[in-house]
């Protein structure tokens, strides 16, 4: 009954503490995840884990959860349009986005949009900031985002749907199962975000004094998710984690008069993971199929398109080996084979070869150190050794500091080498050292964590007009970037009375050496706060994003800049406590009306309103 | 009777004088009198028009923006063309022709429908010829080499009226003596229109990567750069037989760029250098008499020639504001000028 109650609490109140601290959740009861790696090896690094009770407050697509619950900048081609990342002042082929441990950025453009990913498809997802190459290859240079689906093993029966019904018509079916005993485990869902998105643009006439509004803007994101575990023994077990999705949207128009086009693009993803726990000597193994395609038309009027698509097959064998009681270390081989199809670079195949050694040590409750190595063995390029060294050092209740050095890279993607025309194939790996400095503060009920870091980045591939006007990309640039991240959590009981609040701030500089110039789109500042109250069935929350002001163009021209915003979202939701949870919830996003735009001649919606419905039965 | 006959001989010599009053009236007709556009094609984000008065002291990066505020000239700038005190901009990737005041810049009208993809336009009796490329093959293997057309505006409605079908590419147009000449870079033929029947001509093949040209004293010159090993050339096209002749340049002068013809002599670019010679030559000049000092990356986007002086517009690298560069015809730097993103043009506005 206790149990339960602080469960419950924890879930109410606990908006994006560091994993550190969701530990008491997950000891609760037996959980798998599935992505061991995370844990064990980010004792030295920051990570920001949402669960399912931020995920169920924000909005549903996964660029409204990390904008208001992270320091990661995110550049939005419109409400639910093509969305991309910058983490740490990097580009967005620098932030990975990883799986249940699986790298899923795509092989054609390099990047993760983050409006084709419904948080609710999740169990949790969490934000794991500075370099992490050595375990998850490319990309994992900002930071990575982890889509996580946690099996458990334990008897139970539950049903999650929430069913949303907002502005411009939006609507999304949320819908999770999950079946458990001690023995199997699945977790079966579906969700369906849609919406005809033709807001009004705030204050924006046409030349002929019409209202300007959102259109050609409709997008539907689709996607079915089962996830299946066995437990043959004590020892071994076996996962199957497979999904599917389908985003169908067309691309909003900038003018009334350009042609309207559309954009398909859809995954299928299947792995199955072996887990072999032999006390001292751990293995894990992992095969995984990833299809990846997208249809672009250039006019949505006719059936006439573009298209690419990769299938990978990843293999991996993780061996792990407790060595003596404070000291484990972990073998990794992986292999991966991707062929890429597509009317822009052909037909080509690549494979891709890697071995790591990860080396964990625990000299004592208070000092844990982390080594790892990596290198890739491929005939595409030239793989750099990619290292990661990390310690953390608990200095009484009060101050953890932790240390990380890592070289990480990115390698170029289908279309930077096979591009036609244009396409380089002598292009190496984007590559940076990185180092930082965390400091984290417990004092009761407050956290603080203070992180320092510094990027050095070189062979930045960038696409430069050629001759005879044939655009191709070249390792050209080189980058630093510096910064600070603050993330603060606080969370109090008085009486009946719940209340918690969580702020992220990031400071970046990121500077294009031989210029001098901040790289465009990044923001100098951005800060996010939450605070949130519960008392009996009554839960409310308020939400806060100022994104400081970006340049567009690479010269840092002042004419040519998105403004500063800053947007806020209400909620409140009342547990009627039918069945196991009914709530019926109301926000009111953009409260204050801001007419803003993430991208310029791009603006967001005013102010709009949400409904929802969430049941667990 | 005398007195009626006296006041109007004093009438008519008033309205001459006062005709001829106007003829050399110098005064600036608006801000942007007396000077020159440069049309930024601008990137995915926009583009924007430059001014800078003729003797180079004043300059506005941005005058569409200055003067119509928030209102949105369109994606992918390619063209402006004239026609009595106003000015047609074409905003290739928006599908949009921005009609404004060439004196004041201040916007009119739009022409919003009939366009797919418009590229150069010319007018002719109260109507404009715009090219349109239509759909590209890329994206339509089946039509997008046929589909091209021109538009007729009536630029007294600013509307579409007709299309003329083209079976063909088409991207630059020239009016000569009624008749319309278009080129295009993979299209191997200069079409002939008559705007007046709508009805196309027989065509003159003159190969492909045909792109610049101009007419002088009856002859079209066309300049033409193909791919790999194949020469530049300038073809001479006699508009009366539709004869043809050329000017093969050497190896050195390959992927030739620009043409402009001016006070009896052609003027072209390579690379980053600007070459002339005259109009009755047989010969190329590799001796360049300007050589614009781009940055790396650098390429000369747009040229002319004109008012004695040479004008390069720097394409840059597409994200960030470029340059212009103007010289005299002796090869020396008269001005730099920071204009906007992927200069690609110059319009004088006398």
């Amino acid at each position: 009954m206790t149990l339960k109650k602080l469960f419950a609490f924890y879930l109410l109140l606990l908006c994006q503490i560091m994993s550190a601290q969701s530990d008491s959740i997950t000891k609760l009861k037996t959980v798998v995840v599935s992505d061991s790696n995370l844990k064990k090896y980010s004792a030295s690094q920051s990570v920001l884990k949402l669960n399912d009770s931020v995920i169920n407050k924000n909005e549903a697509l996964l660029t409204d959860l990390l904008n208001f619950n992270s320091s990661i900048y995110f550049k939005e081609y419109g409400r639910g349009m093509l969305s991309t990342v910058a983490f740490r002042g990097t580009t967005s082929s620098q932030t990975a986005v990883i799986w249940n441990g699986i790298n899923i950025n795509s092989q054609m453009n390099g990047s993760t949009d983050f409006n084709t990913i419904s948080g609710s498809d999740y169990n949790s997802v969490s934000v794991k900031a500075g370099g992490g190459s050595v375990i998850y290859g490319s990309g994992a240079v900002g930071g990575t985002v982890h889509l996580n689906n946690d099996l458990s093993f334990y008897k139970r029966f539950e049903n999650n749907l929430k069913l949303d019904y907002g502005s411009f018509n939006t609507i999304g079916i949320n819908y999770k199962t999950n079946i458990s005993n001690e023995k199997w485990s699945a977790q079966i869902g579906f969700s369906k975000n849609s919406s005809t998105n033709d807001y009004k643009y705030l204050n924006q006439y046409t030349w002929k004094g019409e209202q300007r509004w959102n259109q050609n803007g409709q997008y539907d994101v689709f996607t079915m998710s089962a996830n299946l575990g066995y437990k043959f023994d004590t020892k071994n077990s076996l996962k199957l984690y497979s999904q599917t999705s389908n985003t169908d949207r067309n691309t909003s128009l900038i003018t009334e008069t350009e042609t309207k086009s559309k954009y398909v693009n859809g995954f299928n993803r299947n792995l199955l993971e072996y887990d072999g726990d032999f006390g001292k000597f751990k293995t894990n193994f992992k095969t995984a199929y990833i299809f990846e395609n997208y249809q672009y038309y250039a006019d949505n009027s006719t059936n006439q398109y573009t298209f690419g698509k990769t299938e990978s097959f990843i293999t991996k064998a993780d061996l792990g080996y407790t060595l003596f009681k404070s000291t484990q270390i972990n073998g990794i081989l992986d292999y991966n084979r991707t062929k890429g199809f597509g009317s822009g670079f052909g037909d080509n195949t690549r494979e891709i070869s890697s071995a790591a050694l990860l080396v964990k040590q625990d000299f004592s409750k208070d000092w844990k150190n982390e080594f790892g190595i990596r290198k890739e063995f491929t005939d595409n390029y030239k793989s750099p050794v990619l290292f990661s060294l990390g310690s953390s050092y608990q200095f009484g209740k009060l101050y953890n500091l932790k240390l990380n050095l890592s070289r990480n890279f990115r390698i170029p993607t289908f279309n930077d080498l096979y591009w036609e025309e244009g396409g380089n194939p002598n292009l190496k790996p984007e590559s940076s050292y990185q180092a930082e400095i965390g400091n984290v503060f417990t004092y009761k009920n407050i956290s603080l964590t203070q992180t320092f870091y510094y990027i050095k980045i070189t062979d930045l591939l960038r696409w430069v007009p050629g001759n005879g006007g044939i655009w191709t990309p070249q390792n050209t640039d080189k980058v630093n970037t510096y910064g600070t991240e603050t993330l603060l959590s606080w969370k109090k009981q008085y009486g009946k009375n719940y209340f918690g609040a969580n702020a992220t701030y990031a400071y970046t500089v990121s500077k294009d050496i031989e210029t001098d110039k901040q790289l465009f789109f990044v923001p100098f500042n951005k800060v996010t706060a939450a605070v949130s109250y519960s008392r009996n069935n009554i839960s409310a929350y308020y939400q806060f994003l100022y994104n400081g002001f970006v340049y567009t163009q690479a010269d840092n021209d002042p004419n040519k800049i998105v403004d500063a915003y800053m947007v806020s979202n209400i909620g409140i939701d009342y547990d009627f406590k039918f069945l196991d949870s009914f709530k019926l919830g109301f926000q009111v996003l953009n409260l204050w009306n801001e007419n803003y735009e993430s991208l310029e001649n791009r603006p967001m919606p005013g102010r709009n309103f949400n409904m929802y419905l969430n049941l667990k039965f | 009777m005398k007195l009626t006959r006296l006041f109007l001989v004093a009438l008519s010599a008033s309205l001459f004088v006062s005709c001829s009053n106007d003829d050399d009236n110098n005064d600036p007709k608006g801000v942007y009198d007396n000077g020159f556009f440069i049309l930024n094609e601008g990137n995915s984000d926009g583009g924007s028009v430059s001014f800078a008065s003729d003797d180079l002291t004043n300059f506005t990066a941005d005058i569409y923006k200055t003067v119509n505020g928030s209102d949105f000239a369109g994606v992918y700038l390619q063209n402006i063309f004239f026609d009595g005190d106003r000015a047609y901009i074409i905003a290739g990737g928006s599908n949009v022709i921005n009609v404004v005041n060439r004196y004041t810049f201040k916007l009119i009208a739009k022409v919003e429908t009939g366009l797919a993809a418009p590229r150069y336009g010319v007018v002719k009796d109260g109507k404009a010829y715009v090219t349109n490329a239509n759909t590209y093959s890329y994206i339509n293997p089946a039509t997008g080499d046929t589909d091209d057309y021109i538009a007729i505006i009536d630029l007294a409605t600013n509307k579409v009226e007709s299309k003329i079908e083209l079976g063909a590419t088409a991207n630059r147009i020239l009016l000569e003596n009624n008749k319309l000449y278009i080129t295009d870079s993979s299209n191997d033929k200069v079409l002939v229109v008559n705007p007046a029947t709508k009805a196309l001509e027989t065509p003159v093949t003159i190969g492909y990567d045909g792109d610049s040209m101009e007419v002088k004293d009856g002859v079209l010159y066309v300049l033409r750069a193909p791919y790999g090993s194949n020469r530049s050339e300038i073809v001479k096209v006699k508009l009366s037989d539709k004869s043809v002749t050329k000017i093969t340049f050497p190896e050195s002068l390959d992927r030739a760029g620009y043409l402009d013809i001016y006070d009896d002599k052609i003027y072209y670019t390579s690379n980053k250098s600007v070459y002339a010679i005259t109009t009755t030559a047989t010969a190329a000049s590799t001796t360049a008499i300007a050589t614009a000092s781009l940055p790396a990356g650098g390429s000369i986007y747009g040229f002319a020639v004109n008012d004695d002086k040479i004008y390069i517009a720097d394409g840059g690298d597409f994200g960030s504001n470029s340059k212009a560069y103007i010289y005299n015809l002796s090869g020396s730097l008269q001005k730099e000028l920071t204009v906007g993103v992927g200069p690609n043009g110059f319009y004088f506005n006398n």
